[in-house]
């Protein structure tokens, strides 16, 4: 235990001490002010389909659900990077000389991760959702703001954890980041557009769109619970991927 | 004139007991100067039929030899001769084919705050281009619950102190390396593995290398040090051991292997010829 605290605080410096955490912190702020901006204005004119639609109101934190598809890339990018930089600038096997650990080296890294991603997601959804508030005009409904800025937090976080792991199996952050664009960004609508089920029931189990699911409470095709599961499946199997690999291969 | 390390040994007294178990006391933060006195935990390094294959080719083959405390062992042999696998498999980056590396019996992967036993330095590159040098090393600290004031004192002792607030990207290599060995020094280790520590060092820098890894040995602590430079390493080490193509070729007091040659660079190729050529 007293080494998984001493990773997690050495984790916790390196973390915030590049300017890699602050760009990335501040895309993803930008990137969900502009996005809730843009889509509350859809929805405001009439133009956003019906899913984000609650008894023909909006709420202003599904809002921020939608802008976070493109916000939550600088997280992703941010948690990713966290691993694969150790790789790009030389430092991983000085790391593993300090937590020889190979377990407890990823865990550090994944729960400092998760715990970044999680503040700063819940931070993110509330201000999108304070953004998009005024802008639905009286379409707009305030009250779900805050418990939806937590599902976002959670959602993230795991992400996060994903990402972490799936750097430390891959290594490289370009080869790390496009399989992370793929399973988030370009899978989903590839497979969404066919009308075959075999292809649509692939889609529903990527992470992206389990939780998508989850943060807007859709219950078809299956209940917001489980799209949270689908994701932290993809979390602990990306975990248990990085384990292997940082333990198979020389460092 | 370097003094030889049994000279030093008598100078300072209580601290270098024959059992290398032995405990003297200094606690953390008393800056590791060359005072006697320093808490040197005497520490083994053993290999035990360390083998490592890539594929088809040996890189180290069967490697059976100690590493003593209270002298300087330099490290030896040809590029690709295995050196710096076998210095990555004592520290658990590589992993064995077969046999062990072991540090007082136990792998080093097996201790809980590894940088307290072991200070290595592998290459001036463990730091990220984007971190402070203090950031570095407290995190390097942090990681294994090693006293923050440890931090300045190394960055003193290695005269870093000026630069410790500029990113490492705009370090110098020299400036790199003292980093390295900050670090090393860091959890105040009974045993310093140390690769090509005077690359890219002035030669105030190679000079205080030199006095430091001295000053270390006469501590009672291990230190292994690996070197192409050949003069740099016969005014410097104790003992030396000497590979080629993965096998042991050497492992000998300096002045055993310096017998009957004018050099250790005539003494070196007269050992390695035939390592060479296969």
């Amino acid at each position: 235990m007293t080494v998984l605290r001493a990773a997690i605080g050495a984790e916790w410096i390196k973390l915030w001490t590049t300017r890699t955490v602050w760009w990335s912190l501040a895309a993803a702020l930008v990137l969900m002010a502009a996005g809730a901006a843009q889509y509350a204005l859809y929805a405001e004119n009439g133009d956003l389909d019906a899913t984000v639609l609650r008894d023909g109101r909006v709420p202003a934190g599904n809002v921020a659900v939608l802008a976070l598809s493109f916000a939550q890339l600088a997280f992703v990018a941010l948690a990713m990077l966290a691993m694969t930089s150790e790789y790009s600038t030389g430092t991983m096997r000085a790391t593993l000389t300090w937590v020889p650990s190979r377990v407890k080296l990823l865990l550090a890294k994944s729960a400092v991760v998760a715990a970044v991603t999680f503040v700063a997601g819940a931070v993110a959804g509330i201000v999108g959702g304070l953004i998009a508030k005024p802008l639905l005009g009286d379409l707009g409904e305030a009250g779900g703001i805050p418990p939806t800025a937590l599902r976002i937090g959670a959602y993230l976080a795991l992400l996060g954890v994903f990402a972490v792991g799936l750097g430390a199996a891959l290594r490289g952050p370009v080869v790390t980041l496009v399989v992370l664009l793929m399973l988030i960004v370009v899978l989903p609508p590839l497979l969404q557009v066919p009308d075959v089920a075999v292809l649509n029931g692939i889609a529903d189990a990527l992470p992206g769109v389990a939780g998508n699911h989850f943060l807007l409470g859709d219950s078809d095709p299956y209940a917001p619970g489980l799209g949270l599961l689908i994701v932290a499946v993809w979390a602990v199997g990306g975990f248990v991927l990085g384990c292997r690999e940082l333990d198979r291969r020389d460092a | 004139m370097r003094t030889p390390a049994h000279l030093l040994r008598q100078f300072n007294g209580p601290c270098t007991g024959h059992d290398f178990r032995q405990y003297v006391r200094l606690p953390f933060g008393s800056g590791g100067g060359g005072t006697c006195g320093s808490t040197v935990r005497r520490m083994l390094i053993t290999l035990d039929g360390l083998t490592k294959r890539f594929g088809a080719t040996v890189a180290v083959d069967g490697l059976d030899l100690e590493v003593r405390p209270g002298r300087v062992t330099g490290f030896l042999g040809p590029n690709g001769a295995g050196k710096s696998t076998t210095l990555r498999m004592i520290l658990g980056l590589d992993r064995p084919t077969s046999g062990r590396a072991l540090l007082d019996g136990r792998p080093y992967s097996a201790y809980e705050f590894p940088l307290r036993k072991v200070g290595a330095l592998l290459e001036a590159k463990g730091v990220h281009p984007g971190r402070t040098g203090r950031s570095h090393l407290r995190a390097m600290a942090r990681s294994n619950a090693i006293p923050a004031v440890r931090v300045d004192e190394v960055l003193a002792q290695a005269g870093l102190t000026g630069v410790a607030a500029k990113r490492a990207g705009t370090w110098s290599l020299g400036m790199g390396q003292r980093l390295g060995i900050a670090g090393a020094l860091l959890g105040d280790p009974p045993v310093l593995i140390l690769d090509e520590p005077v690359n890219g060092l002035d030669p105030d820098g190679v000079r205080w290398i030199r006095g430091l890894m001295r000053e270390l040995a006469g501590q009672g602590r291990t230190v292994l040090v690996s070197s192409h430079l050949l003069s740099e390493m016969q005014v410097t080490a104790d003992h030396l051991i000497v590979i080629g193509n993965g096998r042991l070729l050497a492992d000998a007091p300096l002045d055993r292997i310096l017998a009957g040659h004018a050099s250790l660079e005539d003494a070196y190729y007269a050992l390695t010829e035939g390592s060479a050529l296969r």
